[in-house]
């Protein structure tokens, strides 16, 4: 287990290190994922020309909560990114083969290969997106607070991750696993809103079967100070779930994928 | 105590058959038809710790379903392969860490960086220790001429430099057996040589066991000493190099240099005698079965029709005797 | 050469449609964002507010819409044309018995045709589920369509611009994003146009944008009347002919670099 996260830590640094060889690329990467993102807060204001809140949540808290949601994605992203397009990046050209014949187990080799330059524009936005609504909203940031969010923004990242690692395992059967992927996280579209919003329905699903909610809205809801749920504290154990599934998933994938070939 | 066992191995696959247009698409969404396809049928050997296999067959005769059963990438639909005491399919992990593989274009090295990032991860990945690495790092840079390659990012290489980085990387962790498949595909002749003795030097100081497969059977020829010869999933040979080819190769080839020449030999002469594959005016080159010939026949025959100066005898090359043996020449005996 | 133009559209939107599967998954995937998009307004709908007189089934209409439209925006040639020009194919479409410009319209043509049935398969299904209004009139459909044409030239002529910097630039994936986020914000992808403040609804009339989907949107329930329709028409024309000038001029320069460089 050590060995593994060790190994994980040399291949993420080994992608860091071919990143730097494509700067300039990076650079581009990062604007250009924070103009993405700035397209999608364009939607939030234009909403909030026409109306002062939603649900009782003003501009502000909304931004915050986008922020948040923000700070688990980039550490998703930074982390766990390269699950996204194991289909065509992997399985297709044959490279998956390669990492199979590693002495590691290949799903530390395939997380390994994370390209982080997404991370850093959406760590920028979300840092400026929290500290200037904590502070528009008068909350006082204290140290307590920012270990918390940390705390919070790596086990939403970790969630993220587990999540995007169950699903990838479609790459072992459709060449384009990406869409399959982006399909689930458009439904973590809804997680930038607060949940109360939408029917019990889509709150049980956002909260037990695709738990964006922890990502986002439960630990805003703990910085507002607004919250008497509890569930904030169940956080860490649905990090250990997911990521339960994912690994029983993957192997389960893997067992198919080496019995018939491809 | 063979390194590698196979022991009745069996592969089918299973495909997937599509009916054409819409209806025939949703229906196989839901109710999908396979049919069978056996690509191994009921293989057996066994391969002694150091020993040069060449692994060889057509295009679709088995041979890359073979390599993936061995090495772990598949698993076989019956049947059983033990490298070294473990079972591949079983226990991946544990068999990686004692074989190296080459697959032909894939690589193993890190795209973007320097090709010598890719050795230290691997070090780690295998976890090499330091002396080792340091000594398999500079002999393999000597025999491969690496020097200059080590601090390149393997996307900038050559595709003769990639191999031998290649082939160094698989070598690196000392592996008890390495795989080869198509290692000196798309090779000019003077890196080809360079890989050909790397392979020898190393089985000779390290008794790594190697199995090679490729369409260059001069590779064979100069690396192997055991052939493994599979077609439409069965093995139709196994043993000595030497041995096959005294077993197939009935055949002589004959070149002859000449002057004043009265007619055309080929024209002039029956197939059963031998036959003719080159005819010029100044030289001419046949090819005769000697069990059924003799070299001085030949000379006689051919001494009727014009004036002979010089003449130089070779046995047939592994490559001609395999050409007969798909043509199905040979096989019946 | 139309007939050009059409049998290499034809045969990109064979290749395109031989992977079915990856349809059906264009399809499922339309369907969760327009599902997100009506969570999202349903929850403000019932908060109270009734936005710029847009009824519920509007908006759901709406969303139906631009997702079923979205392709017009979101695909494109750009990726393609940035690997030829990086990986110099362009030599070899030079070479082509047809212009660089026809060739790859054919190739947009051809995603076209494949982004419609997506589009249409979405819409009749979206359609069944949530509920939908229907175009105003015949007339109004028809201009709808042939609003949605015009546009699908104006935005293939901007994607050649775009396209263009790859002959100066590696990154442009960059520059594609760029175009993607101009265009989803003044198309009215992201958000009813009528819904913006002031400013930017002053923007997006003039850019030529917003005639790719709000603009048809409009027409599709009625709301312009027959004279703007004709000026729509007719400023369409006018950013077609500058787009196409812009794009002929650029393309130009970069052959010619092209030529007297070697690449």
């Amino acid at each position: 287990m050590i060995k593994n996260i060790k190994l994980y830590g040399s291949f993420l640094v080994a992608s860091l290190k071919r990143m730097m060889e494509y700067r300039v690329d990076c650079l581009v990467g990062m604007v250009s994922q924070i103009a993405f993102q700035i397209i999608e807060l364009i939607f939030i204001w234009v909403i909030f020309q026409n109306t002062d809140n939603i649900a009782g949540w003003s501009f502000e808290h909304l931004l915050l909560l986008y922020g948040v949601m923000m700070l688990s994605v980039s550490i998703n992203d930074l982390l766990f990114d390269s699950t996204y397009d194991i289909g065509n990046r992997l399985i297709k050209k044959g490279k998956f083969d390669t990492i199979l014949l590693r002495p590691v187990h290949p799903l530390i080799s395939v997380l390994g290969e994370s390209q982080t330059s997404t991370a850093l524009g959406y760590m920028v936005l979300s840092v400026v997106l929290i500290v200037t609504m904590l502070i528009k909203l008068q909350i006082t940031i204290t140290i307590f607070l920012i270990i918390k969010i940390l705390y919070f923004g790596i086990l939403g990242g970790l969630i993220l991750g587990g999540i995007q690692t169950i699903f990838s395992v479609a790459g072992f059967w459709i060449y384009k696993s990406n869409e399959v992927v982006w399909s689930v996280f458009q439904l973590h579209k809804l997680a930038q809103y607060p949940i109360e919003i939408y029917n019990k329905f889509v709150r049980i699903i956002l909260t037990f079967l695709l738990p964006f909610a922890f990502t986002a809205y439960y630990p805003t809801l703990d910085y507002l100070g607004v919250s008497e749920s509890k569930l904030i504290y169940v956080t860490p154990l649905v990090v250990i779930f997911v990521w339960m599934i994912a690994i029983k998933v993957w192997n389960w994938a893997l067992n198919k994928y080496r019995s018939t070939g491809n | 105590m063979p390194i590698i066992k196979v022991n009745n191995l069996v592969k089918k696959y299973k495909i997937s058959q599509k009916e054409h247009g819409m209806v025939g698409y949703i229906k196989h969404l839901f109710h999908p038809k396979y049919k069978e396809q056996t690509a191994v049928n009921n293989i057996n050997f066994n391969i002694e710790q150091g020993e040069l296999v060449g692994y060889i067959g057509e295009n679709g005769a088995g041979k890359s379903t073979t390599i993936k059963m061995l090495t772990g990438l598949l698993t076989p639909t019956s049947g059983e392969i033990i490298v070294n005491g473990i079972v591949p399919s079983n226990k991946r992990i544990e068999n990686n860490k004692q074989i190296g593989a080459v697959f032909g274009q894939k690589t193993q090295l890190w795209w973007d960086l320097p090709v010598i990032e890719s050795f230290r991860l691997i070090k780690k990945m295998y976890e090499i220790p330091d002396g080792e690495y340091r000594k398999n790092l500079k002999k393999f840079t000597q025999i491969l001429d690496l020097e200059e390659l080590l601090e390149k990012q393997v996307k900038n290489l050559s595709l003769g430099q990639k191999m031998r980085c290649e082939i160094a990387a698989t070598f690196l962790h000392n592996p008890k057996v390495v795989y080869l498949d198509e290692p000196t595909i798309g090779l000019d002749i003077l890196v080809k040589e360079k890989i050909r003795k790397f392979i020898k030097d190393i089985n000779q100081e390290k008794n790594t066991t190697v199995i090679l497969t490729t369409h260059d059977l001069k590779d064979i020829e100069e690396v192997c000493n055991r052939i493994i010869l599979i077609d439409k999933g069965t093995i139709i040979y196994d043993g000595e190099k030497e041995t096959f080819k005294n077993k197939y190769g009935k055949h002589i080839i004959a070149e002859f240099v000449i002057q004043n020449k009265k007619s055309n030999i080929a024209l002039e002469t029956s197939k059963e005698e031998f036959e003719v594959l080159e005819e010029k005016e100044k030289n001419i080159k046949i090819k005769f079965n000697h069990d059924k010939q003799t070299i001085m026949n030949i000379v006689k025959a051919i001494s009727n029709y014009c004036e002979i100066l010089d003449m130089h005898i070779q046995e047939e090359g592994l490559e001609e005797i395999l050409k007969e043996i798909y043509k199905g020449e040979t096989i019946n005996d | 050469m139309i007939n050009k133009i059409w049998s290499i559209a034809k045969q990109n939107a064979k290749e395109g449609l031989y992977y079915r599967f990856d349809l059906l998954l264009y399809i499922f995937n339309f369907m969760i964002e327009i599902t997100v998009y009506i969570f999202i307004w349903l929850a403000i709908y019932n908060n109270g507010d009734q936005i710029l007189n847009m009824s519920f089934e509007e908006v759901t209409t709406y969303y139906i819409l631009v997702i079923s439209l979205s392709p017009i925006i979101n695909w494109g040639i750009n990726e393609m044309m940035g690997e030829s020009i990086r990986e110099g194919e362009i030599l070899r479409e030079l070479l082509n018995p047809i212009s660089y410009f026809n060739y790859y319209f054919g190739i947009r043509i051809g995603e076209l045709i494949e982004s419609a049935i997506v589009g249409i398969l979405t819409f009749i299904i979206c359609s069944l589920l949530f509920g939908i209004l229907l175009p105003a009139g015949m007339t109004n459909f028809l201009l709808f369509v042939m609003v949605i044409v015009l546009a699908v030239v104006i935005v293939y002529f901007f994607e050649l611009i775009i396209g263009m910097t790859a002959f100066y630039t590696n990154s442009i994936w960059g520059v594609e994003i760029f175009k993607r986020a101009i265009l989803s914000i003044f198309s009215g992808m992201i958000a009813p146009i009528g819904l913006f403040p002031e400013f930017l609804q002053k923007i997006a009339n003039i850019l030529p944008f917003k005639d790719c989907i709000y603009t048809p949107i409009s027409i599709y329930f009625g709301e312009l009347n027959n004279l703007e329709i004709v000026q729509v028409l007719f400023k369409q024309c006018i950013w077609i002919f500058v787009f196409y000038i812009i794009a002929k001029v650029l393309f130009n320069k970069a052959i010619k670099n092209i030529t007297v460089n070697g690449g």
